[in-house]
């Protein structure tokens, strides 16, 4: 017999619905409770955790710096100066290094950090004798600027 | 360090320390705020919020700190008991006569950040009213901080040299009656 609307009878059905569905339960795995596991739920926890990504990583960027600047702290109170002073003097010194780099130093380099400090204490003792003296004494070697013609 | 092998040198910096402070007439707060500093870790480079890089502090001579201005009368330590009628204030001295480790202790306490660790960093923090320190305590330690006051000398702990030497605003005349 010709049925000419059996076409109509073929159903489309999904046959790869496990991949869909792992693809979004995959970013789930590590959660609490039944949302590593059920799909409904692990949908909604996984948008809001990709969400709360891009939002953080403009937080990120300040935990890191905060993080940087107490480390500095600590390395440069074991040299005996504070933090706004050694920051202060290092870049009247006209040396630009970033917190990064110094809080790297701090943990891997200490005696390039003993210099660091020792330098930006020699320059805030020339700020002093330059603010306190009389004018008489002659300029500190650090306290010179050095203008670069690029 | 070149001689160190990797596992030696990094169990060497991650070690917890014992550090000693002697709060022999210092604010508590200026003591609170360095025990606080040692505590959390933040003296360290390698300090990070996750890495539990605080060491342990050891307080003597908690009975003899010394507040600054009309505190020991003024400063109230107020508390509840949770029943009706159990509102509790106590002056700094009579908080001080009842327990002499409790205004460090407090003064500490509330300098440390308001999180879960609070707790566990307290409990690395070893306060003692006295000199006397238990033997295996005194066995730990490793460096004393610091004071954070400088204690200024009485009249009578100046040799009467020093005092001749100390120079003089003016001298007053030969006739000159004191009342």
């Amino acid at each position: 017999m010709v049925v000419l609307s059996a076409a109509r009878w073929v159903r489309s059905r999904l046959s790869d619905r496990f991949w869909r569905v792992q693809e979004v339960l995959k970013y789930a795995r590590h959660f609490r409770g039944r949302k590593n596991r059920c799909y409904k739920l692990a949908v909604k926890s996984v948008r809001r955790a990709f969400v709360r990504s891009t939002k953080a990583r403009r937080e990120k960027k300040r935990f890191l710096r905060a993080l940087w600047i107490t480390r500095i702290e600590a390395a440069s109170l074991e040299h005996g100066l504070k933090y706004p002073a050694f920051i202060s003097n290092l870049l009247k010194s006209q040396v630009e290094l970033n917190r990064k780099v110094l809080a790297d130093l701090a943990i891997y380099e200490p005696k390039t950090f003993k210099s660091l400090a020792a330098l930006a204490q020699r320059r805030r003792q020339e700020g002093f004798l330059a603010a306190l003296g009389d004018g008489k004494e002659p300029e500190g070697i650090f306290s010179r600027i050095v203008h670069h013609h690029y | 360090m070149a001689s160190y092998s990797r596992a030696a040198q990094q169990w060497a910096t991650f070690a917890r320390a014992w550090y000693l402070l002697d709060a022999k007439m210092q604010p508590p707060g200026k003591i609170a705020a360095a025990t606080v500093l040692r505590l959390e870790g933040r003296h360290k480079p390698i300090y990070h919020a996750l890495n539990d890089c605080g060491d342990h502090v050891v307080i003597i001579n908690t009975r003899h700190i010394a507040f600054s201005g009309n505190k020991w009368e003024q400063k109230v330590y107020s508390s509840h008991t949770g029943y009706p009628g159990g509102f509790k204030q106590v002056t700094a001295t009579q908080l001080h006569l009842k327990d002499p480790t409790a205004i460090v202790k407090l003064a500490v306490y509330r300098m440390l950040p308001k999180n879960l660790q609070r707790r566990t960093l307290m409990q690395r923090l070893h306060l003692f009213p006295e000199d006397v320190i238990p033997e295996d305590i005194e066995k730990n330690l490793l460096q004393e901080i610091p004071q954070p006051r400088a204690v200024p000398r009485r009249l009578d702990e100046y040799t009467p040299e020093e005092i001749a030497a100390f120079p003089k605003v003016w001298t007053p005349p030969k006739d000159f009656r004191r009342r």
